[in-house]
């Protein structure tokens, strides 16, 4: 199935497939891939970071569905 | 010993007396809001000689204090009629610092003619006549100012531009950056419009050759502490490297990404264009502009969240745009390109008014038809007629209320009449309790609960539940006090909500300096009765429970993609500010 991966500040360097500079990107995936996993997979395990499923905040144990969008950003604040 | 500057602008005469002893640990907020609370009478007319308007720098001004040389200015306010703390970088809190002065108290009101004040290294001040500088935008008068400086002098000025000669209720204080910008802007609640009804155009105060003050109580204690608060900054992944690397702007696809991005006067949470907007897309121009990415607003500053912006032709525009200007300009306005962006905040700057205030009340203004969102060109001819005599600019300069009003638009996203920043309270519920119950009048700053119901910074909160939100506001809102009256900023409190070592470095630095024996338990003590002032002086001014609310359509109207409407209950919301009577027993106040 397919999902969207969108990577910010630091971590858009980070695309495990090609695209367009820093924007979002569709990724294939298995079914039953929970959050966890798949960041695993692209590498980004050891990172810290905020994560979110369709707008959403996701812990690692959510199950991604045909369609979602995957945003993951490094700590940040501002304001 | 600190002092106190009088500035009587009725006599024009400039005293100095040693700070009283009640205020002994006051400094910035504190002072500012002591101040008003005990000099201004709460029905004072904010644009007549009985406001006081009160520059102030922190207990830690003009020290090395990593970050500490943030600046408060305070009065009663013209925007939203209650008490006011803007708060404000630039250079001119730790040059006060170094002259030894606390504060600056200007009253009355010139009767005739525009002066500045002057303060020299010595230490001596007097007002000036200033009359040819009147009208002058912010810029143009900060090259005024510099020609009339002595070679190699270091200097930094407070300035108003022509909103705040005009009186308008969103006119800003300008101060300027360590480069002499005039780009650093005490936006918030008309503060400029006092400084104008009073006649005073610009302080510039000069700090050459000054070194050494102001005195530690115990020297290397107070090193020590400042090394250790500096590594807690530098060591957090935001203070160290988010802000660093993007600035405040970081922030805009992560607040986008959780729906709570106010687009279209705050009719979706979701932006098309914020990307374009984004500080990720902003670096990239920046660098290849040949602009600046990374430098403080004022010495000291390790965290360096500041940035130049440069125009197509690689000349300085204005400051590298803050993220809520960005959104306010931006997104609010349906506006979704940088150079848009930076022509309207150059405006903002020059003219001297609140960036935040300002997009919010052209998009209002968008909305009741007379501009197209999106109309970049047209935002800007409007705005551009602010601070001249046209009814359509006084009516924009008076902020987000006044223009609903004038033109019949209801959804005005406003509390206390003061327009609200660059987060939907719908779905970040508790950045809505903060802008509901801060005594400024909706203001992100006061209590930033995007920490905790979206940065998972010192913990999480669902931010779509109204659960747990009034605790974490009022906690925010009392050590944001107590930040404000140290005169450090804001950005300290993201290592310090994750750090222990943060905070003790600021119990231990406040203690070296002073030489009081401070903890944890007074510094939170500061904190409250800052605000404790604040609550008071409004409940004299006449606001009630009612005023404590956001505007009605939030309650009612659902913001996409979440399709949610703010669920806090008012009786919660009344509970925020119970330590009050309490503290003002302590205060001996009522």
């Amino acid at each position: 199935m397919q999902i969207e991966l969108a990577l910010f500040a630091k971590l858009s360097a980070r695309y495990p497939v090609p695209g367009s500079g820093r924007e979002p990107r569709p990724l294939e995936i298995e079914d039953g891939t929970r959050v966890g996993a798949l960041v695993e997979r692209i590498g980004l395990a050891a990172e810290p970071r905020i994560t979110f499923v369709n707008g959403r905040h996701a812990a690692d144990d959510r199950l991604l569905a045909e369609g979602d969008r995957l945003a993951i950003f490094p700590p940040i604040a501002g304001g | 010993m600190r002092t106190i500057l009088r500035v009587d602008m009725s006599t024009l005469r400039v005293t100095s007396e040693p700070v009283p002893e009640r205020w002994k640990d006051f400094g910035g907020r504190a002072l500012t809001s002591a101040i008003v609370f005990e000099e201004v009478p709460a029905d004072a007319d904010p644009l007549g000689p009985a406001n006081k308007l009160i520059i102030a720098t922190g207990l830690l001004g003009g020290t090395t204090a990593p970050n500490g040389g943030r600046l408060s200015i305070g009065g009663k306010s013209p925007l939203t009629g209650g008490i006011k703390e803007s708060n404000v970088g630039g250079q001119l809190g730790h040059t006060l610092g170094h002259l030894g002065i606390a504060a600056i108290v200007v009253e009355g009101a010139a009767k005739t003619g525009l002066y500045s004040l002057l303060i020299e290294a010595d230490g001596s001040a007097k007002l000036e006549r200033t009359d040819d500088w009147a009208m002058l935008g912010n810029y143009a008068l900060a090259d005024k100012i510099a020609a009339t400086r002595p070679e190699g002098d270091r200097f930094a000025t407070a300035s108003i531009g022509p909103a705040g000669e005009k009186r308008l209720a969103a006119a800003s204080i300008a101060v300027s950056d360590p480069k002499g910008y005039p780009n650093r802007h005490a936006g918030r609640g008309g503060l400029g419009a006092v400084m104008g009804s009073k006649g005073l155009k610009a302080v510039i105060a000069s700090d050459r050759g000054v070194t050494g003050v102001p005195d530690h109580a115990d020297k290397d204690a107070f090193v020590a502490a400042t090394r250790k608060f500096a590594t807690a900054l530098r060591e957090h992944p935001v203070s160290g490297e988010g802000l660093p690397t993007y600035g405040t702007q970081v922030l805009t696809n992560i607040i986008n990404e959780a729906g709570g991005y106010p687009t279209r006067n705050f009719s979706a949470g979701q932006f098309e264009f914020a990307s374009a907007l984004s500080g990720e897309n902003m670096r990239e121009i920046t660098l290849e502009r040949g602009g600046n990415v990374k430098h403080g607003c004022h010495s000291g500053c390790v965290i360096q969240c500041s940035r130049y912006w440069y125009d197509k032709d690689g000349h300085y525009k204005t400051k590298g745009m803050e993220y809520e200007s960005v959104w306010s300009l931006g997104a609010d306005c349906g506006i979704g390109d940088l150079d848009d962006v930076a022509e309207l905040d150059r405006a903002c700057g020059d003219i001297g008014i609140d960036t935040i205030e300002m997009g919010a009340t052209l998009a209002v203004y968008m909305e009741s038809g007379a501009l197209a969102f999106g109309d970049a060109k047209g935002a800007l001819a409007a705005l551009k007629q602010v601070g001249t005599d046209s009814e359509l600019g006084t009516t924009l300069g008076s902020g987000a209320g006044a223009t609903g009003k004038k033109f019949g638009v209801t959804r005005v996203p406003t509390v206390k009449n003061q327009a609200m920043p660059a987060y939907d309270p719908r779905p970040i519920q508790g950045i809505g309790v903060t802008y509901a119950t801060s005594t400024m009048g909706a203001d992100h700053t006061a209590g930033y609960a995007i920490t905790a119901n979206v940065l998972g910074v010192g913990g999480s909160v669902d931010p779509l539940k109204p659960e747990g939100q009034v605790a974490l506001s009022q906690s925010l809102q009392i050590a944001t006090a107590m930040l404000d009256a140290m005169g450090l900023c804001i950005f300290v409190a993201f290592p310090v909500l994750d750090k222990p070592e943060a905070f003790e470095a600021i119990v231990e630095m406040a203690t070296a300096h002073t030489g009081k024996d401070w903890n944890a338990d007074e510094l939170m003590g500061l904190g409250k009765k800052v605000l404790t002032y604040e609550r008071l002086f409004n409940n004299h001014a006449g606001f009630t429970a009612a005023d404590d609310r956001l505007p009605a359509y939030m309650y009612t109207e659902k913001l996409p993609p979440h399709n949610v409407v703010f669920t806090v209950p008012d009786a919660e919301l009344d509970t925020m500010y119970d330590f009050v009577d309490e503290t003002a027993m302590a205060l001996q106040i009522s």
